[in-house]
């Protein structure tokens, strides 16, 4: 007689474990003048920034609500600690880092990744970055990688971060972008000069350890002419009751001829409220790749912009969304067309199981400037069974009628004529079931990298346990 | 006539506002109920402004309206389809005015019943126009719908299928040309409902932009919740094919004419669909379209 497997709740071990937080570390939960004066006094801000902070408040306090997207109305921004101050100095060993921390990075393979396959990393603890380092021979090559706030310091770099910071994503886009103004605290700065290549990957690492806090972290990212990057950023967070908050800010410059790659693995709590705003802008030739996995939080707002702005530049998105209980993911991306013979490609997965919510998002916009433009949409959505909900909300808006523009999406559920063929091999049902479930992410994982695609698939893994009812 | 401010062509589920594309808020008239009757056979109706036309057939029956709007003025009107049981009902709806019109059909759809929807836009400085059906238990959808826009052209169309019913199906195919500066949004939405277990829905749209500075905006959304359902939507936007160019070109036909046949074919093709000859050559002859162009 066939056994049934009950539901059961998703192992989440390798990402739900924490530390005692010090509470005389954090400020004051809210948003006000004062606050965000500490935070600039904690951080030494120059007078631009401060005076950036305190405007970016103002235009926070005016703008309303988003008036679209899931319900966040469980987000009580003026109960979220926006800043905790930093525990240790950072460090470029990981000897150094405080023993609970880097027991954190160590749990979740950091280090180890560091000295396998990357050639530089960054890891942030809360507010502010714990650790930082990058190959020798990377450094001499001229790539910059080092925390946003050092970078802002340093007179080689200072203008340049002041001339870049906020202005693909000016806090006036919308109320989290201006919330980030105000209160943003770590993340990376990387520079890469004309026509470097790196070859191995640099990677970024954003951990939420403390409870009923945000996480705002700002990465800034220039690529010169001809220069090549593969970038990963991963984020998680440990489960409390209290909702959490990131509202990061990812701004990128792809120069002439140059190409960016921007890998994600976003596997917040599900306590979590992602409210996450990233963007690039790609001159003439110039190519942007994005990989995206979003696993985690409880509500999602993501939807990466490309702003095709030189003749010829590229972009591609390629990214799977998997829904769980209690989750509301909305992810997709944007592609703008803003100069002659630009082409995108967007590939998206959404999956969804035991009454979570994915929505597929996108917008294509072809400006009339941009003729001889091509864009390609292709989304597919799995249910996985009759409680969930998936939605696809595609847009396009073209004004020129010198473009190629198309789209196709799909949705429909794994095939009983499947899993028999897969269960008549011997697979139990629930095996069978997630083999096609990676299958199905396979165009996703196959465009990360070894060790990350690993753990995308043992993510769909811990998803799928006791998924048969 | 009572005026009434209110929002149409709301998208079910909102998007990014600076698309300009979650709904528009207009002036409408309150309506006047006036009701069809084409019991097995086929209606005719010049439209009346601020009319609430009232289609109901019965269990089994079949019926076949065609509504012609060439007001020179503004118009509003609404029709409301109730489609028993078994039923089979075929709405015609044909926008021939150079005026604004907004217009509304809402269709109820009983187990088994058959609704067919054709729709043709030729021009209009500004077309609000809404389309919600309710499908239920193993009924079926389709609508056809084209549209030829030039000029200052503007049409703002959204129509939206709930599919409630088991087994039940729908197909969106809409087909249309642009050009000058014409404007056109197309929401196109199809909504599985939780217990339309069986059910499937297409939707496809192909946009011919012919030269100026057209606008053209497309939004088909599948909403689901429910497991065992098929869903697909489709968009195609852009210039004409230089293949199909080349070919015809090669064949002695100028570039011009060449345009203007690909056009055609596709306000042609709903034109077919209409099915009375009566009103195919009051089409044709409003577009000027004689036998040789056949």
């Amino acid at each position: 007689m066939k056994e049934k497997t009950q539901i059961g709740d998703i192992d989440r071990s390798l990402y739900d474990f924490r530390y005692e937080e010090n509470e005389g570390d954090f400020l004051d939960s809210g948003i006000t003048p004062e606050i965000i004066s500490e935070i600039s006094d904690e951080k030494n801000d120059p007078d631009w920034m401060r005076e950036f902070r305190q405007k970016s408040l103002s235009i926070y306090n005016r703008t309303p609500m988003v008036s679209w997207g899931p319900d966040i109305s469980g987000l009580d921004v003026d109960r979220i600690v926006t800043y905790i101050r930093q525990k240790s100095r950072m460090n470029t060993d990981w000897e150094s880092v405080p023993e609970d921390i880097r027991q954190t990075f160590e749990k979740l393979g950091i280090p180890q990744a560091e000295r396998e396959s990357l050639a530089g990393v960054g890891a942030q603890y809360d507010s502010e970055l714990v650790y930082h380092n990058v190959r020798r021979e990377v450094a001499e090559s001229g790539v910059v990688y080092t925390d946003l706030e050092s970078a802002m310091h340093d007179p080689k770099y200072a203008e340049l971060i002041r001339s870049h910071f906020m202005k693909l994503v000016p806090p006036t886009d919308h109320k989290f972008a201006a919330l980030h103004g105000a209160v943003w605290s770590g993340g990376s700065f990387v520079y890469v000069p004309k026509n470097v290549h790196l070859d191995i990957p640099l990677q970024s690492y954003f951990r939420l350890n403390a409870k009923g806090a945000g996480q705002f972290e700002h990465t800034l990212i220039i690529l010169e002419e001809g220069s090549y990057l593969h970038f990963i950023e991963g984020c998680s967070a440990p489960k409390y009751y209290e909702a959490g908050l990131h509202a990061g800010c990812v701004e990128l410059y792809v120069g002439k001829g140059a190409t960016l790659r921007y890998s994600t693995i976003e596997n917040w709590s599900k306590n979590m409220y992602n409210l996450n705003t990233k963007r690039a802008l790609v001159q003439e030739n110039g190519r942007i790749e994005w990989v995206s996995g979003s696993f985690g939080s409880h509500v999602s707002y993501l939807y990466p912009m490309s702003i095709l702005n030189g003749h010829g530049a590229s972009a591609e998105f390629t990214g799977i969304t998997f829904a769980g209980e209690g989750q509301n993911l909305d992810t997709g991306a944007k592609m703008i067309h803003n100069a002659p013979e630009t082409s995108s490609y967007m590939n998206t997965k959404s999956i969804s199981k035991s009454g979570g919510i994915s929505t597929f998002r996108s917008a294509v916009v072809v400006n009339e400037n941009a003729a001889g433009s091509k864009s390609s949409v292709n989304c597919e959505s799995l249910m996985l069974d009759g409680i969930s909900r998936s939605d696809t909300v595609p847009a396009m808006d073209i004004k020129t009628d010198k473009c190629d523009v198309g789209h196709e999406a799909r949705i429909g559920r794994i095939s009983d004529e499947a899993i028999f063929y897969l269960t008549s091999r011997g697979l139990s049902e629930e095996d069978a079931r997630a083999m096609i479930v990676r299958g199905f992410a396979d165009n996703v994982s196959k465009e990360l990298p070894l060790e990350y695609a690993m753990e995308m698939n043992n993510l769909i893994g811990l998803e799928m346990h006791g998924s048969i009812g | 006539m009572q005026m009434e401010k209110t929002m149409l062509n709301i998208l079910p589920v909102p998007t990014f506002s600076w698309l300009g594309v979650n709904g528009s808020e207009h002036t409408v008239k309150q309506y006047e109920t006036a009701y069809i009757s084409a019991d097995d056979g086929i209606a005719r109706l010049d439209v009346q402004e601020g009319s609430s036309y009232k289609l109901s057939v019965a269990e089994n029956q079949r019926s076949t309206v065609i509504l012609y709007n060439n007001s020179d003025s503004s118009t509003s009107f609404e029709v409301n389809v109730s489609a028993a049981d078994g039923s089979d009902v075929k709405l015609v709806e044909v926008f021939d005015s150079k005026a604004e019109t907004v217009t509304k059909v809402r269709a109820e759809l009983g187990t088994r019943a058959r609704f067919s929807l054709v729709q043709l836009y030729l021009g209009g400085s500004g077309t609000v126009s809404e389309i919600a059906v309710e499908q239920g238990a193993r009924s079926e959808f389709t609508a056809d719908i084209a549209y030829e826009l030039r000029g200052k052209d503007r049409l703002d169309l959204n129509l939206l299928t709930e599919q409630s019913g088991r087994k039940s199906t729908s197909r969106i195919d809409v087909r249309g040309v642009l050009s000058g500066e014409a404007f056109k949004i197309f929401k196109g939405t199809i909504d599985f409902k939780s217990g339309a277990s069986g059910a499937k829905g297409e939707e496809r749209e192909d946009v011919l932009m012919l030269g100026g500075s057209a606008v053209n905006k497309t939004v088909p959304l599948i909403l689901c919740a429910e497991e065992d359902v098929e869903g697909s939507h489709g968009a195609s936007i852009g210039r004409v094919d230089e293949k199909q160019v080349f070919y015809m070109r090669s064949r002695g036909i100028p570039e011009d004419k060449i345009l203007a046949l690909l056009a055609q074919s596709r306000t042609d093709r709903v034109i077919r669909l209409i099915g009375d000859s009566v009103t195919e050559q009051r089409i044709k002859a409003s577009l000027g379209r004689g036998e040789e162009d056949e």
